[in-house]
């Protein structure tokens, strides 16, 4: 085991996250429409602030709920602000808009914590245990096992539950499902408080595994959409795979010596061949509803 | 002469088609049925946006699902659209053009077919204006000239009497039943205006819940009794 | 189409830009342009002599993510990076082959042309958030691979990344700061016009009906994947241009020039400023690089730009689809004629 366990395990913790955060742009996409491209500035806030609060000496709590509400918080209000002034228009259109966002937030975020390097640290460091002879942070563990919770957890809730069944029927057919009469602004309101809660909580984790650093946090956003693709903007098994797979094949390769330095670049060629997979099934776009 | 055989096309778990089979040999055709019954799935075999389960076209001896889509108009077939799709920033002579910039020899032929089509539709002195600034009737009207300029084989029209008044209905009628003369093509004409039908299909094929319940001149058509069942429910029919 | 076509029934001239008119407002902007171009670079100091340089060259590559977003409505979060490749491209020509400027940057534009189609092609056939998407992601996967390997600076192997730097030389018309200033420019409106004369040609057309409706685009028979690749290889080949201009007038480049976050602001720069039409790519280059230095001048914070830049697009997107040049020109045109009905 030894080198490879070590790096197994840093990507699955990573990964892990990426997948988490996949999951929370999915579940957003399904129910709006939106892919949130500021998805990771949300984040990014949230752990700066963290970081910040532990600076000044707060309590980890008061830290670990502001990272969480900031992010929450943002997050609704691009939902309940913004993003029905762009209801009717083409999904890129809407992505576009969310860009917008992010560049606001990371110029915020960029003008208070200028570029040094910091560490966040998070209590969950501390502990740990040790596992087929290798040692796992709490930090990792909690992130895998927030990831596997929450997939689980959020399939039994669109299952399950009623407003699940009315994201799901939001996401097959939005305008029908609004002249059924169901509420599409009180599911929308939830799929914005929902991601935000999980963007703040990624936030963190990406803040203490990988670095706390507005635009390498914003930027994360990448992976994420990377293993949203791999889900095909639909399905959480396959999301959360995908985040999986990521995480790991970006940690593995670093053990590859001659394309080391390249392997953040992972996403863009997993995604770029789940693309070229995904099209060659397909014929072509209709007219109109595409 | 067109040969449709056994064309079948299901989405999910609705069959649109189910072994849609017909031959005509009239200059005009019309499809008919009511909605739901198959009538645009048709058109979009053949347009090459849905892609059969199975089943063949031939046209004039010429395997159509055997082209790339974007080759069939190349080959002749050209096709309107429900809701028309001109484009607003082009001209109107543009808009005609872009189906001419596919076919070989385009420079050459290009001003006289369009010339001749813009004229055939009555917006020859709207050639160079702006397709964005007309009004409902000519922008239909453009739609179907562009149907008609390089050297078309066959014509799909998609309800393009929809939404029209009486005189303006008469006037497209007018214009269908010369595109054959005019142009040599082969027209296939889908609309619920059954007066529309009557007055321009030599025959006509009905659908209804994708499949085929009468083919045949057009007046023995529209007084089946298997027709009337269909548009009306079988409780009144007889 | 002669002019008698445009006349309506009363023997007036019909609705919407007439021929006449165009001509008589292009004519104006070439004699504007090119005053510009010949006055303007002896009122500037040596830093905005640099700035401005910068902001037209940036300029360039603007037009490719114009042409893409305004004629086919898709959107590339690249751009940046294949200035970068552009750049890249030329440099290891020239340290290469010490073959003449203008002969390094066209093959650094045709690799950008590659590289863009290329970038583009798995996301050809799938909706425009996908090649949103797959182009954010490139952007960033360019912002590693030459942080990597750095730009060619003289040394060998492949790479050509030495520690020690030998700058490329500048062209030989644009020697000094003034002269490179009027290079680029006139670069620009090469550049534009090539846009231009696809735009009004078959590409144009297809490109027109493609962003209407693809699959009305097929039914016409255009074929619909070649011309959406065709929309990259040109906005691509624009921003490999462009690359090669900008290792020209600084003679090497860095990595940290092309981050990820950097084609995303260009983009949105890009609607900010109005992409469907040149003015508004002028705009946005002055926003790219200009503003920024502008705002340093009066003591803002860069960042802040980011934020307004990020403000901007959102007020774009939601308010104000043709930009700042776009409502700008509404308002010349309310001026300029009363009579044109709306």
């Amino acid at each position: 085991m030894g080198a490879y366990g070590i790096f197994l395990v840093a990507g699955l913790a990573v990964g892990a996250i990426y997948a988490l955060s996949g999951i929370g742009l999915v579940v957003l996409y399904r129910s709006t429409g939106i892919l949130n491209l500021a998805y990771g500035a949300l984040g990014a806030m949230g752990a700066m602030v963290a970081w910040q609060l532990e600076q000044w000496n707060y309590p980890e709590p008061a830290a670990w709920a502001a990272a969480i509400l900031l992010a929450t918080a943002l997050s609704l209000a691009y939902g309940l602000l913004a993003a029905p002034l762009l209801a009717y228009r083409e999904p890129v259109v809407k992505a576009v808009a969310t860009l917008g966002y992010a560049l606001i937030i990371l110029g915020i975020a960029n003008y208070f914590w200028v570029e040094a390097p910091r560490r966040l640290s998070l209590f969950t460091d501390q502990m740990g245990f040790s596992l087929l002879g290798l040692r796992i942070t709490g930090t990792r563990a909690l992130a895998f096992l927030a990831t596997l919770a929450a997939t689980f957890g959020i399939a039994v809730f669109l299952k399950w539950t009623r407003v699940g069944l009315l994201m799901r029927a939001l996401a097959d057919r939005r305008d029908l499902s609004s002249m059924l009469g169901v509420s599409v602004l009180r599911v929308e309101t939830f799929a914005w408080l929902f991601s935000g809660i999980l963007a703040g909580f990624s936030g963190l984790m990406f803040g203490d595994l990988v670095r706390p650093n507005p635009a390498a946090l914003t930027f994360l956003v990448i992976p994420a959409i990377a293993a949203a693709i791999v889900g095909r903007l639909q399905s959480l098994p396959m999301t959360l795979a995908g985040g999986l797979l990521l995480g790991v094949i970006e940690s593995m390769t670093t053990l590859i010596k001659p394309i080391a330095p390249y392997r953040t670049a992972a996403p863009f060629i997993v995604a770029a061949l789940i693309l070229l997979w995904l099209q060659r099934k397909r014929r072509l776009t209709f007219v109109g509803n595409d | 002469m067109i040969a449709i055989g056994g064309i079948s096309v299901s989405f999910g778990g609705v069959t649109a088609l189910n072994k849609v089979s017909a031959i005509f040999n009239d200059a005009i055709v019309g499809i008919i049925g009511p909605n739901g019954a198959g009538k645009t799935t048709l058109l979009n075999v053949f347009s090459g946006f849905v892609e059969p389960d199975s089943g063949h076209i031939e046209i004039f001896g010429a395997n159509l699902l055997a082209m790339a889509p974007y080759k069939r108009a190349r080959w002749g077939l050209r096709r309107s659209f429900q809701t028309e799709q001109i484009v607003d920033d082009l001209s109107v002579g543009d808009n005609l053009r872009v189906v001419l910039d596919s076919l070989p020899d385009r420079k050459r032929r290009g001003n006289v077919e369009i010339a001749e089509a813009l004229q055939f539709v009555g917006l020859l002195e709207k050639a160079g204006i702006l397709a964005g600034t007309l009004n409902v009737f000519e922008r239909r009207m453009v739609e179907i000239a562009r149907t008609l300029v390089g050297s078309p084989k066959l014509v799909l029209l998609d309800e393009p009497g929809a939404g029209l008044r009486r005189q303006e209905t008469e006037m497209l009628a007018r214009m269908i039943r010369e595109i054959h003369d005019r142009f040599g093509a082969v027209t296939l004409l889908i609309d619920h205006d059954v007066s529309l039908i009557a007055a321009t299909c030599m025959s006509a094929l009905v659908l209804d819940f994708g499949e085929r319940i009468a083919l045949g001149p057009t007046f023995e058509v529209l007084n089946d009794p298997r027709v009337k069942a269909a548009y009306l429910g079988v409780e009144d029919a007889a | 189409m002669t002019d008698d076509a445009l006349r309506d029934k009363n023997g007036g001239m019909a609705v919407a830009p007439s021929f006449r008119l165009q001509r008589w407002r292009v004519l104006v902007a070439v004699v504007a342009v090119a005053l510009a171009i010949v006055i303007v670079p002896l009122f500037l100091n040596a830093l905005w002599l640099r700035i401005l340089i910068s902001s037209v060259i940036f300029t360039i590559a603007a037009t490719g993510t114009a042409v893409l977003y305004a004629r086919l409505g898709l959107v590339s979060l690249a751009q940046v990076a294949l200035v970068g490749v552009g750049g890249w491209v030329t440099l290891r020509m020239w340290h290469a082959t010490g073959l003449p400027f203008e002969i390094n940057a066209l093959v650094g534009a045709f690799a950008a042309g590659v590289v863009g189609t290329l970038i583009g092609l798995p996301a050809l056939r799938m909706r425009g958030l996908y090649l949103a998407l797959i182009t954010l992601m490139a952007a960033a996967g360019f912002q590693i691979l030459v942080t990597g390997t750095q730009f060619p600076n003289g040394g060998t192997g492949v790479l050509g990344a030495a520690v020690n730097s030998v700058f490329m030389p500048r062209p030989f018309l644009g020697r000094s700061d003034t002269a490179m200033l009027r290079y680029v420019c006139v670069i620009a409106v090469l550049a534009y016009a090539l846009i231009e004369a696809n735009r009004r040609g078959h590409s144009g057309r297809a490109w027109a009906l493609i962003r209407k409706s693809e699959a009305c685009a097929m039914a016409a028979g255009v074929n619909v994947a070649f011309y959406k690749a065709w929309g990259f290889a040109l906005s691509g080949f624009v921003a490999g241009l462009a690359g090669g201009l900008l290792a020209g007038t600084i003679g090497v480049l860095d990595a940290t020039t092309f981050p990820a976050s950097e084609s995303v602001l260009l983009f949105a720069l890009t609607v900010v400023g109005g992409a469907y039409n040149w003015i508004g790519q002028i705009m946005t280059g002055l926003l790219f690089r200009a503003a920024p230095a502008f705002l340093n001048d009066i003591g803002v914070d860069g960042n802040l730009a980011y934020v307004i830049f990020g403000a901007g697009l959102l007020h774009a997107i939601i308010t104000a689809p043709n930009g700042i040049a776009g409502q700008m020109l509404d308002l010349v045109a309310r001026w300029t004629s009363p009579s044109v009905k709306r």
